[in-house]
Formats: C-alpha cells, structure tokens, sequence
C-alpha cells in the first residue's frame, strides 16, 4: 500500500449477545482505489460496514480517518465525516420525488428553510454525474427497483462523500445499469474516493476492484491486491478448510427412519385420490432420486421481473436445491411453486396435472408445503401456542365435522412431531412458540406439512438463523422426508445447505439457471464460481 | 439473533393448575409469559411441566393474564357493596347486565374483530338504523316482515364494511368510520330526528326465569355462543391466526379475506340483534339511539385484554371489562354520583388499566 490510507480501522469487534461477530478486524481503503469485501452469508461484512457507517457501535477497536482516530457515534457523525453507505435494501422515502430523495438528511438550506430550487440544481447535477435522466418530481416509489437504487446512489454522491460503502449494489440492477454504476465507481475513483465493495461476484472484483478483501467467520482471512491473487485463492479464502468436513455429510443421507407416518391429516392431496408412491420407494434416500415419478415440474416458467427460463423437475425422494444469492430468482421459483408468485410463462406441474395456484391455499390443497424464507415475518403466530402454530395448515381435517376444534386435538398432532422432529421444549403443546429457539421454530413450522402429509416441500433458506446443532437436526429431518418420498425442492443462498443435501444442485443468477451439478459435482468451489458468473462446470 | 439459548427459558410453564373459574379463557397471550388462551392448559400441559422439572418457575407468571383486571373488579364490587346497601343484591346484578347487555352484544363480536385486527366504529350507527327500520317499517308492513328487514338491514351493514375492506381494500378504521357517519345520517333522515313508538315489541322487557331480565339472558347467550366460536371452531383460530400474522396466515392455507369478511357479517348480526334489543327495551327508537357505543365496545375489548395489533385477546377478558365498567357506573349511580363524571371516571379507567397492562408486561419481559 503506497498511499496513505484515507480510512483505517483497527481491532474492531462486535457481539450480538453471546455471539461475537466480528473477531478484531483491521482494514485500510486508499484514498481513490477501490477494496472488494467478499465473504459467505454471515462471515461479517455487513456488520463491519455497518461499524463504519456509524449504524452499529463496536465494542472494541478504533476507526481513524486520515490518521485522526474518530468516535462514530452515529450515522450523522459518519455522514459529516465523509463515509456513506448505500444499503443492500433500499431505504428510501417512497412518497416523495426523486429529487427529494437525493438530497434526504442534507437539504440545501438558507435560514432554516429549505431551497427548493437549490434541491432540483443538486439532484440535476448529480443525476448527470451518474449518466442517467430520470424524472426529477416523480415519486422515488413509483420508479422500478434499479432505477430506486440509483437514486439511493445518488444521495450517496450528492454530499462531499471521501469513502463511500456500497452493499452489493448491483443485485437489483439490470446489466445496462451496472455497466453505468461500474463508470461511476470508476469516476469517483479518479476523484480520490475511498471505495468499499461488498460483492458476492467474483467477476466484478476482478474488473473493478484495486485490492481484495475476505472476511471469513468474522476473521479477515485473506487481503490483498487483485492483480496478485486468482481466482481459486479468493474462492478457498471465502469457504475456508470446512469443505471437506461438509461434504462428507452428504454420505449420511440414508433415512433413519425416525419420521413415522403422517398423521390423520395424512390422506393426500383431495384433488387427488392416490398417493401413487410412497409405497415403491426403495428406503436410500439417495438411490430414490433416480426412481420416483416426478411430482412437480415447472417448464420455461417465468414470473414477472423475478425469473425466467427456468425448468426443473422434481422426482418423489429426490432433493433439488436452487442456490442464489440474493435477487437471483431462487427463492422466488420456489415461492412461485407454492402459489405465492403468479407463474406468468410457461408451466407448472404437480403430480401429472397442470397447476395454476392464485393462493397458496390451492397449492397446500395439491399437496405442497412450504416453509416460508423470513420465518419471523411469513411463517410463525409469535403470540400463539407451539400447537397451534403446528396444526394451522391442518385444522380443518383434525376438527370435529371440520369445524369444532379442541386445544386436544392440536396437542395431539403436536404430540406425534415432537419427538420425531426433536423439537427442544417442554414438550407444552401451550407454550409460546417465540419462546423456542429459531431452530426449534423451524422444526415446529417443518412439522406443519408433515402433520398435513404434504408430499412435495417447498424449503426457502431452511438453516437461515438457526444455529449448527439444529442446523444438522434440520438436514437430518429433511432427509429422512426424501427418504419417505417427497419431492423437495430448497431455495437457498448457503452453500451448506447444497452441500448437504442436493441430489442436484441448481444455480441461479439473475433470475435464471447457470448451472447444473449432480452428485459428487456438488462441490462449494464449483457453487461458488457459478454463482459468482464464472461459469466453468 | 437466534435465541439459542432459550431452552432454559422454558421454566414458566402455564401450568395454571385451575382449569376452570377464573383461569378458563383468561390467557392474554400479549407475548409476555403463559400461553394459556382458551385457558385449557390442564392435562397435557401439567405432564409437560412436572417432567420437565424446571417447572417451578416463579410463581408470578402462573397467574392469569387478566389477574389485574379481576382484582380490580373485585375491588370494586366490595368497594360499592359497603358504601350501598342497594349495590350487592340479585335485582340489582340483573339491572347491571341490563345496562351492558348491548355493549356486551357489540363486545363479542368487536372481540372477534379485534382478535383479527380489524376494528368495527359502525356500530352506535348500525344499531341505530337498525332500530329506525324496524319502528318505522313495522305499522306498514306488520311485525314480521319489519323484523326481517331491520335484520337485514344490520347484515346488509356488516355486509358492506367486509366488502370494503377485503375487496376494495379500504382500511376497517376508515371503513366503519364512514359507515358510522353514513348510517347515523340516514337514522336521522328516514326517523326525520323523532322518537318512534313501536307496539306489541317488548320482548326484552320480559323476565324469563328468576327474575333475571331478557337482555341480561340475551348476553350470556351471545357470550357462550362468541366463545365456543373463538376457542373451539377453526374460523376462531383463523381469526387469531389473521391477527398474529396475516402473511403466515396466507402462508398456511388461510383465505384471509374470506375470514375476515365473515367476521364483519358477524359483526352486522349482532349490531341486528343489538339494534332489536335496544329498540324492544325502549319501546322506541331514534336517532339519538346508540350514539357513542363504538367507543364503549372498544373500552371493554381493549380493557378485556384484547390486543390492538390482534392475535390475543379472549371473550373472558371482554367480559371482565364490561362488568368493570358496567359495576362502576351502576355504583356510581347508586351513590348519586353525576352521569358526566360517570363518563370521567370511565376515561380514566381505560386508560389507567391499559397504562398498567403496558407497565405489567415491561416488567414481565426485563423479568424473563
């Protein structure tokens, strides 16, 4: 590093709770150079940005600025300082217009009131830096997602900014637009602005980035200029030694027979008398995949802006897992299965008949469950009872004349997935499910589709804030149901997942299919290229 | 973060070892601690906590959710049973659920409601329509078809505030505000600001059985008929389930609108019957009848326990909170209190007993 660097940051460690997460991290940006920041789902990134950002205090460590150590209390004295951080999620004022949006925390102001004129002038000005033409008095909400980023862009650009943090920026953008925010990274470096680059792209690194830098479990592991490393080293750095051990995993697949039959709910999808394989499955879950009919299938199937192209075809015991970070598509075809996305193009197909849900009620009644990504916000009933919450899906055929309900009733559908999905709690069908840890809410939500007898499981982001040993509880119980002949399909952004459970691993990126690997292919390195764009399997 | 370590939580288990009295639907599931709802915890729940041997928890939590406010109408209760003579006798417990039969009736079905979610203001205007077209329709066409009508006329209400919240999407707040400013209208301009008299409707004048007057039958009817609804039918549990959480709700199976919709046809049925017991106890109606019970049915619902946000809340509760009210303004009256601090000291009741909910369950969750 030649030049003296314009942000330095030493020894920076932060907990939430028990758990720290970033373990004494120390990082310089160059003043007009540009520093990728790569790592897995949860190495750290997001929370070290956030540090400095002023957004999350540090429990220990320094942050300096031209060689002045700062406390950066908050965002205003982060934003005073020069540092700005353009949110993965768009965090804008929908209802007011674009050029109020630019100029949102800094309006251009003489005597306390604030300068119309001076407001549209700036907006004006740094639209054109960016290149684009947009509707200066249309309201930000009204505009598409890409367009919306751009705008969060240029606020970003619109103070004297000396160190600005984008948090995988082009995600929402359409190719056009990234090529435009690429000229604009590379304009502001010519100007002397320090950049930051969270990227779970492995291309744009090597064409935009000056230096590289991967965090892993909350380590720095590897920091470096790009010109000096490949491709293979960056890759190794973000997944680390844990490959081997992971992959071994996947030889434990066979069913343990722990799940016992489903309960009196058990009967099938009603549109459909038969249940044409749970009885000539071979009992390997793995040996399954090849054998077993096809239980859904989506073919050229597109919806919206969110995926297109996309085919797939899932056998009875065979897990498909479509892996994708965020805005890939992934999670959204398996959300698309379920009902909740319209399937515009193409076709979707469950058990030989061709499905068209307009509510997830339609496709819960074909026999498909799901367990939904954000589990706080789409799938629990926090204020409710654990049984409760187990037998939503089920009510109806658990009721007397499928009406009148008893808190028996959900107890004892409770009472036959407790111990099978070990489910740590009281084994108190009335207690409170956020009581439970995340991993113990998921089986409880997992036990919702295997109470209902659900042959086809659509799984978003299983393991998402659930901690390792009921991570390993999820896979296991996950198994075992593809080894009683459900087709399953798992949506993730976890190479961890893939790994242990993919018969064949898909992977998306924007929106379509890059990739395809069975078996022994399955490998992080190969999901990891992939899905980077560097596409090589 | 996930809360790996909450397994150790578990040691307040619910093991309420009352199954019944005060225990029996007083779960106010408003996040803190026990998970009682219909207060059904009995067997399985008490073979969960002694196996668990952690369950000795501290004995705070065991208590009903709703403890304070029982505790509070017990207080009342003796409070005006030594300050009047005339306070503690059967006449006069029959004139107190008189005097709440109709906000009780509303209560239930605004319970229901609010369990969702969803709010419902029409109701003082609902079952004033309801009344006006029963007095005015009944000399034409006879007793029989009034009825039917005025019935209708309270569906046809309830009917028109679930359209326009789960089909055009209008929010119930302003929904059934509008309708209580609409409907209120139109009492006045079909009633043209009168009192009507209407002859041979005086059912609800009637003592059935021990002297116990009809409308304070009519409510405990209502009462058993919302909680076996809320507690034991699957459209109770989607309602609640609606109100934890909408978007999971959909997310298992739960038409959310169609519920809902029910929920506000509901809500018509009891403003039809409300508006037939008013009308009948009266012997007339106008337009003047029912005016301000939509906040009375808020007062006892959310002084029941019920969540504003939705998912807790139990028809016991509301009960709770209507004999509270309904107590202090009858003793009040007894001790020739003045009607317009009546309405003060209703005020700040609500208000002081939400206050100290809100109080109780901070303490409750720094405690857990």
């Amino acid at each position: 590093m030649t030049k003296q660097p314009f942000l330095s940051v030493r020894g920076i460690r932060k907990s939430f709770g028990d758990v720290e997460v970033l373990h004494g991290v120390d990082l310089d940006a160059a003043p007009g150079s540009v520093l990728a920041l790569l790592g897995e789902n949860g190495a750290g990134k997001s929370t070290l940005v956030r540090v400095i950002a002023g957004d999350l205090h540090p429990d220990a460590g320094e942050i300096a600025l031209d060689g002045t150590p700062h406390d950066i209390r908050d965002v205003a004295t982060a934003r005073r300082l020069g540092i700005r951080l353009i949110y993965q999620e768009i965090s804008d004022a929908p209802p007011l217009t674009v050029a109020e949006n630019i100029v949102l925390g800094a309006w251009p102001t003489r005597r306390g009131f604030v300068r119309n004129g001076e407001t549209r002038a700036t907006a004006r000005r740094v639209l054109g830096e960016l290149g684009v033409d947009l509707p200066l008095d249309s309201p930000v909400g009204s505009l598409r997602l890409g367009e919306r980023q751009t705008v969060e862009i240029a606020r970003a650009l619109a103070g004297q900014g000396r160190c600005l943090i984008f948090d995988e920026p082009t995600a929402a953008l359409s190719d056009a637009e990234t090529e435009r925010l690429f000229e604009v990274i590379n304009g502001l470096r010519g100007r002397g602005v320090s950049i930051l680059y969270i990227t779970h792209r492995l291309d744009e690194v090597f064409r935009l980035a000056d230096e590289v830098c991967v965090l892993r479990d909350g380590h720095i592991v590897l920091h470096d200029k790009v010109s000096a490393v490949g491709k293979d080293q960056v890759v190794e750095a973000m997944v680390g030694r844990t490959v081997e051990r992971r992959r071994r995993g996947r030889d434990l697949t066979a069913p343990d027979g722990g799940l016992p039959a489903a309960g009196p709910a058990a009967q099938g999808p009603p549109s459909d008398g038969g249940s044409p394989a749970s009885g000539e499955l071979p009992a390997g879950g793995d040996s399954a995949a090849g054998g077993g009919p096809v239980l859904v299938e989506l073919a050229g199937a597109r919806s919206g802006d969110a995926f297109a192209d996309v085919d797939l075809a899932v056998r009875a015991g065979e897990i498909v897992t479509l892996y994708g970070k965020v805005g890939s598509g992934a999670s959204e075809v398996a959300e698309a299965i379920f009902g909740m996305h319209p399937v515009d193009g193409g076709t979707l197909t469950v058990e030989g008949r061709r499905a068209r849900f307009r509510h997830p009620a339609d496709a819960i009644a074909a026999g498909i469950g799901c367990l939904p990504g954000d589990r706080q916000r789409e799938a629990m009933f926090r204020s409710r009872s654990v049984a409760e919450n187990l037998a939503a899906p089920t009510w109806r055929s658990i009721a007397r004349a499928g009406t009148f309900l008893t808190r028996r009733s959900e107890a004892v559908a409770y009472g036959r997935w407790h111990d099978t999905l070990r489910i740590r709690s009281r084994n108190d069908p009335e207690q409170q499910i956020w009581t439970l840890s995340g991993g113990n809410q998921q089986k409880v939500v997992l036990g919702r589709w295997l109470e209902r007898g659900s042959r086809i499981l659509v799984l978003v982001e299983p393991t998402r804030g659930v901690d390792v040993g009921a991570r390993q509880e999820i896979y296991r119980a996950i198994r075992s149901l593809a080894g009683r002949g459900s087709a399953i399909v798992v949506a993730t952004s976890d190479y961890e997942d893939v790994v242990e459970l993919a018969d064949r691993a898909i992977v998306m990126v924007r929106g379509r299919t890059v990739a395809e690997f069975t078996g022994d292919a399955i490998t992080v390195e190969a999901l990891t290229q992939a899905a980077g764009g560097v596409i090589n399997a | 973060m996930p809360e790996d370590t909450t397994l150790s939580e578990s040691s307040h288990a619910p093991a309420s070892p009352d199954g019944n009295g005060p225990g029996t639907g007083a779960g106010r599931t408003s996040g803190t601690s026990t998970a009682t709802v219909s207060g059904k915890t009995s067997r399985t729940t008490g073979k969960g906590a002694t196996g668990d041997g952690r369950a000795a928890g501290p004995r705070k939590r065991r208590v009903p959710e709703t403890i304070g406010l029982l505790v509070f109408l017990a207080a009342e209760i003796v409070f005006f049973s030594v300050q009047s003579p005339y306070f503690f006798n059967w006449d006069n417990w029959g004139n107190i659920l008189t005097a709440v039969s109709i906000t009780g009736v509303l209560a239930a079905a605004g319970t229901l409601l609010l369990v969702a979610g969803q709010f419902d203001l029409s109701v003082g205007s609902g079952v004033a329509f309801v009344g006006i077209v029963l007095v005015e329709t009944a000399p034409d066409l006879g007793l029989g078809p009034a009825l039917l009508l005025s019935v209708l006329a309270g569906v046809g209400i309830g009917l028109l505030n679930g359209f326009l919240v789960t089909v055009v999407g209008v929010n119930a707040l302003i929904t059934t505000l509008g309708m209580l400013g609409i409907f209120r209208g139109l009492t006045l301009v079909i009633g043209k600001g009168q009192s009507i008299f209407i002859e041979g409707f005086d059912w609800a004048t009637a003592r059935p059985f021990l002297g116990i007057p009809m409308p304070a039958v009519v409510l405990v009817v209502v009462v058993v008929l919302f909680y076996v609804l809320m507690h034991y039918t699957v459209f109770g549990r989607k309602m609640y389930a609606i109100g934890a959480n909408p978007v999971a709700a959909r997310l298992v199976g739960i038409r959310v609108n169609r519920t809902i919709f029910a929920g506000f046809l509901l809500s018509g049925a009891c403003m039809a019957l409300a508006g037939l017991l008013v009308t009948s106890q009266l012997g007339s109606s106008s337009a003047n009848t029912g005016v301000g019970l939509e906040l009375a049915v808020v007062t006892a619902v959310i002084l029941g326990g019920t969540s504003l946000s939705g998912g807790t809340g139990t028809i016991f509760g509301t009960v709770v909170g209507l004999l509270i009210v309904g107590v202090l303004s009858n003793g009040l009256t007894l001790l020739n209190v003045d009607s317009s601090w009546q309405q003060v000291a209703t005020g700040v009741l609500l208000i002081l007993a939400v206050a100290v909910d809100r109080l109780r369950q901070t303490y409750l969750r720094k405690a857990g």
